[in-house]
C-alpha cells in the first residue's frame, strides 16, 4: 500500500489530477448548476490571465528565477492600447502590436539586469512591478479619458449582437467554445511543445539544476534566462489584451492584484521556486485547480467571493505540506542546501 | 573577512547618503522643503514601513521571505479597531496585536524551518489564510468610528516634533541592530542567512534561528498593524495589500541581500523611509503624484544594479589580485583572466 502510494505520490500532476476531478464530484454532487459547461468556462474566461501567465512564469521558474512584474504588464498593455487607439487614432491591430513589442521589451530590460548583471530576479522584478504600473499610470494621463474611468467602446459588435474584430478576442466563440479558451489552449499546446519537445526546454532545466554547469557545456546560459522574462512579459501582454478585450476598457491597473496567484499557481503545479524542477502540465491543473474552486465554493456551498481567500490558503498551506511530509522534495531539499553552501 | 565588513559598512551608508542627496535635490527644486519639521515629517510618516521593514530584515537575513506580513498587518490593525470599538484598553490592543503576529509567524517559521516547505510559497498560504480571517473576522466590512484615547495616539509627539510611535520604532530599530552586532545570538541570524549547512556544523540551531526570526517578523507587522489603526482611525478589509512589497524594496534599498547573510538593520529603517518620503518629495518637486510608482521602480532597480556591479568587480578585482600573486612568475597576463 505504501509504494503503490508513493508511486502515486511521485507523479505529482496524478495527484493534482484526482484533486482536479475531486472537486468536480463534490461541486457537482453539491449543486448540478455547476456542471453546466457552460459556466465552467466562463469560470475560466475570468481566470484567464493567470492561467496564461503562469505558463510562461513556470519556465522562468525552472531557470531558477521569478517574475512578479507580469501582472504590472497586464495594465501597461492595456492602457497603451487604449491610448493608441483612441487618443492617437492608431489602428487598433497595429495598437496591439506596439503595445506586445512595448512588454516584450520591458521583458528584456529586466531580464538583462538579472541574466548579464547578477541581480537576483525577485528584486528586480519587483522593481520592475512599480515602474511598469507607474509607466502605465503615465501612459494614462497622456489620455483624454480619465485614469479612472478606462478607455471603452473597442470595436467591434455587429447589429446581430456578434462579436468581430478586436472585441472578438475577449467575448467572441469558436465552435461553441469562448476565443479565450482556445488561445489558452494553444498556448499550452506551445508551451509543452517547447519546455519537454525543444532543445531550449532541456536547458532552462539544465540550468535551473545548475547554471555553471550549463555554461560550461556550451550553452549561453544569459541568453536563455533573458529570453524566459520576454517570453513571460509578452504573455502578459497576451493577458492584458485579452482582458481589455473582453471587459471593453483599457484600464492601467488591470491585473494588479494578480501576482500572488500567479506565483501561487506555478507553485502548487509543483515547480520549484529554486529552479530544475517542474511541468506546464502540472500547472495547467493547478491553475484550474483553484480556478474552479473559486466557482465552486460560491455556487455550491454559498460561500461568499469575499471570502475564497481564506479556503484557497488553507488548501495551498496542506497540499505543501503534505507534499513536504511525504517526503517528496528530500532530493530538491539536498540540492538547495548544496547551493546554499556553494 | 575585513573586506567583506568594509562592504556591509559601505552599502548602509550609501543608502543614508542616497536619502540625503533626495532631500537635497528636493531642496534645490523648493527651497521651501528644507527646514526641519518638514525633513522630520518624512521621518514621522515612515514609522509604518519602518516597523514592517526592520522585521522582515530578520527573515531576509536569515535567507527566508515573508509575504504574508500585509495580511497580518491588516488583521492585527482590525482587532485593534474591534478592540478600540468596545473601549477596550490600549493595554489589551497591545497584547492581543503582538500575539496575533507572534501566533502567525510561529505558524510560517514551522511550515518553513521545520517542514522545508519553501518559503515564497508557504507565506503565500498564510498570506491568503490570514487574508481570508480579516473577513470572517470584520464580516467583509471596514472597521471604523473607532475613538478613545488610541486615535489621539497617533499624532502625539515626543519631542523636537518626532512622534511617540517613531521614537518607538527608532529605539526598536537600535535595539535589534544592537541585537545583531553585538550578541551571540544576534549573529546567528546572520550567520544563518550566509551559510546554513556551516551553521549548523559550529552547533547553531538553524531551526530554531529560523522560527525566532519569523516570531520576531510577526511580532514587527502587529505593531505595525496597532499603528496603522491609530494612525487612520479605520481599517478596510484590504488595508496592508502591497505593504510586503514595499516592505522587501526598503530592505534592498538599505543594502539587505535577498539571498541572506548580509546587511543591518540601520539599512532597512533608512530604506523605509525612502520608500515612504517619494511621493512626498515628488510633490515638493513639483511633478505630480502619477510618478510616484515609476521613480521608486527606477530608482530601486539602478540602485540594485548599481550594487550588483560593484560587488561583481570588487569580487574579480580580488581574486585576479589573488591569481596573479600565485602565478606571477610566469605568466602574469593568462593567470588574470580565469
Amino acid at each position: 500500500m505504501k509504494t503503490l502510494l508513493k508511486k502515486v505520490f511521485k507523479r505529482w500532476e496524478v495527484f493534482l489530477l484526482v484533486f482536479l476531478v475531486l472537486e468536480f464530484v463534490v461541486f457537482g454532487a453539491a449543486n448540478p448548476k455547476f456542471l453546466r459547461p457552460n459556466s465552467i468556462m466562463n469560470s475560466i474566461v475570468n481566470y484567464i490571465s493567470v492561467c496564461i501567465i503562469s505558463l510562461f512564469v513556470t519556465l522562468v521558474m525552472i531557470t531558477g528565477g521569478i517574475d512578479i512584474q507580469a501582472p504590472s504588464i497586464i495594465g501597461l498593455t492595456s492602457i497603451i492600447i487604449g491610448v493608441l487607439w483612441s487618443d492617437a487614432g492608431l489602428n487598433i491591430w497595429l495598437a496591439v502590436v506596439i503595445a506586445v513589442a512595448v512588454a516584450a521589451l520591458c521583458g528584456a530590460l529586466s531580464g538583462f539586469f538579472i541574466a548579464y548583471c547578477g541581480v537576483q530576479p525577485m528584486v528586480v522584478t519587483l522593481g520592475g512591478s512599480f515602474l511598469y504600473s507607474g509607466l502605465a499610470l503615465l501612459v494614462s494621463s497622456m489620455s483624454a479619458t480619465p485614469a479612472y474611468q478606462g478607455i471603452s467602446g473597442f470595436p467591434a459588435k455587429t447589429e446581430a449582437g456578434q462579436y468581430v474584430g478586436f472585441r472578438f478576442l475577449g467575448k467572441g466563440t469558436i465552435l461553441g467554445i469562448p476565443t479565450q479558451i482556445v488561445i489558452y489552449a494553444a498556448l499550452i499546446l506551445l508551451c509543452v511543445w517547447i519546455l519537454h519537445r525543444t532543445k531550449y526546454g532541456e536547458r532552462l532545466y539544465l540550468i535551473g539544476v545548475n547554471q555553471q554547469a550549463a555554461e560550461y557545456s556550451g550553452i549561453n546560459t544569459r541568453a536563455v534566462i533573458m529570453s524566459t522574462y520576454v517570453l513571460s512579459a509578452v504573455s502578459a501582454a497576451l493577458a492584458g489584451m485579452l482582458l481589455t478585450a473582453n471587459v471593453n476598457s483599457a484600464k492601467y491597473n488591470l491585473g494588479s492584484g494578480y501576482t500572488l496567484a500567479i506565483i501561487t499557481a506555478v507553485v502548487l503545479g509543483g515547480t520549484l521556486n529554486t529552479g530544475g524542477k517542474g511541468s506546464i502540465l502540472g500547472t495547467v491543473l493547478a491553475s484550474l485547480i483553484i480556478c474552479i474552486l473559486r466557482y465552486g465554493l460560491p455556487l455550491c456551498f454559498n460561500v461568499s467571493t469575499q471570502n475564497l481567500d481564506l479556503p484557497v490558503g488553507i488548501i495551498l498551506v496542506l497540499v505543501v505540506l503534505g507534499r513536504e511530509i511525504a517526503g517528496q522534495n528530500m532530493l530538491s531539499r539536498f540540492f538547495r542546501r548544496r547551493r546554499k553552501q556553494s | 573577512m575585513s573586506k567583506v565588513k568594509g562592504l556591509f559598512k559601505a552599502r548602509w551608508a550609501s543608502s543614508l547618503i542616497f536619502l540625503i542627496l533626495l532631500f537635497l535635490i528636493t531642496g534645490i527644486a523648493d527651497p521651501a522643503f528644507l527646514n526641519y519639521s518638514n525633513i522630520i515629517s518624512c521621518f514621522n510618516a515612515a514609522t509604518m514601513y519602518t516597523l514592517l521593514a526592520v522585521g522582515i530584515a530578520f527573515v531576509i537575513m536569515t535567507g527566508e521571505i515573508d509575504v504574508s506580513i500585509g495580511s497580518t498587518l491588516c488583521i492585527t490593525a482590525a482587532m485593534t479597531g474591534l478592540i478600540a470599538q468596545q473601549g477596550g484598553s490600549v493595554a489589551l490592543m497591545l497584547v492581543v496585536c503582538l500575539a496575533t503576529g507572534a501566533t502567525v509567524g510561529l505558524v510560517n517559521g514551522v511550515g518553513v524551518a521545520y517542514f522545508g516547505v519553501p518559503s515564497l510559497i508557504f507565506t503565500l498560504g498564510t498570506n491568503s489564510v490570514v487574508r481570508g480571517l480579516v473577513y470572517i473576522l470584520t464580516g467583509g466590512r471596514t472597521v471604523e468610528n473607532f475613538g478613545g484615547a488610541i486615535a489621539s495616539y497617533g499624532n502625539k509627539t515626543l519631542f523636537a516634533e518626532i512622534t511617540v510611535y517613531y521614537a518607538i520604532a527608532v529605539a526598536l530599530v537600535a535595539i535589534s541592530h544592537v541585537v545583531l552586532t553585538r550578541t551571540r545570538k544576534g549573529k546567528y541570524f546572520i550567520a544563518v542567512g550566509d551559510n546554513a549547512g556551516g551553521a549548523r556544523l559550529v552547533g547553531i540551531s538553524v531551526l530554531g534561528t529560523k522560527i525566532l526570526a519569523y516570531v520576531l517578523c510577526g511580532l514587527f507587522a502587529g505593531l505595525g498593524g496597532f499603528v496603522f489603526a491609530s494612525k487612520y482611525g479605520q481599517v478596510m478589509t484590504v488595508a496592508g495589500t502591497g505593504y510586503e512589497m514595499t516592505a522587501i524594496a526598503a530592505c534592498v534599498l538599505g543594502g539587505i541581500s535577498l539571498s541572506g547573510g548580509l546587511g543591518n538593520m540601520i539599512g532597512a529603517a533608512i530604506g523605509a523611509v525612502i520608500m515612504s518620503s517619494i511621493s512626498r518629495l515628488l510633490v515638493f518637486i513639483g511633478l505630480p503624484s502619477t510618478y510616484d510608482n515609476t521613480i521608486t521602480g527606477v530608482m530601486l532597480i539602478v540602485i540594485v544594479v548599481v550594487d550588483a556591479l560593484a560587488q561583481h568587480r570588487s569580487v574579480e578585482m580580488s581574486r585576479r589580485k589573488r591569481l596573479l600573486s600565485r602565478t606571477a612568475e610566469n605568466a602574469p597576463e593568462g593567470g588574470g583572466k580565469a
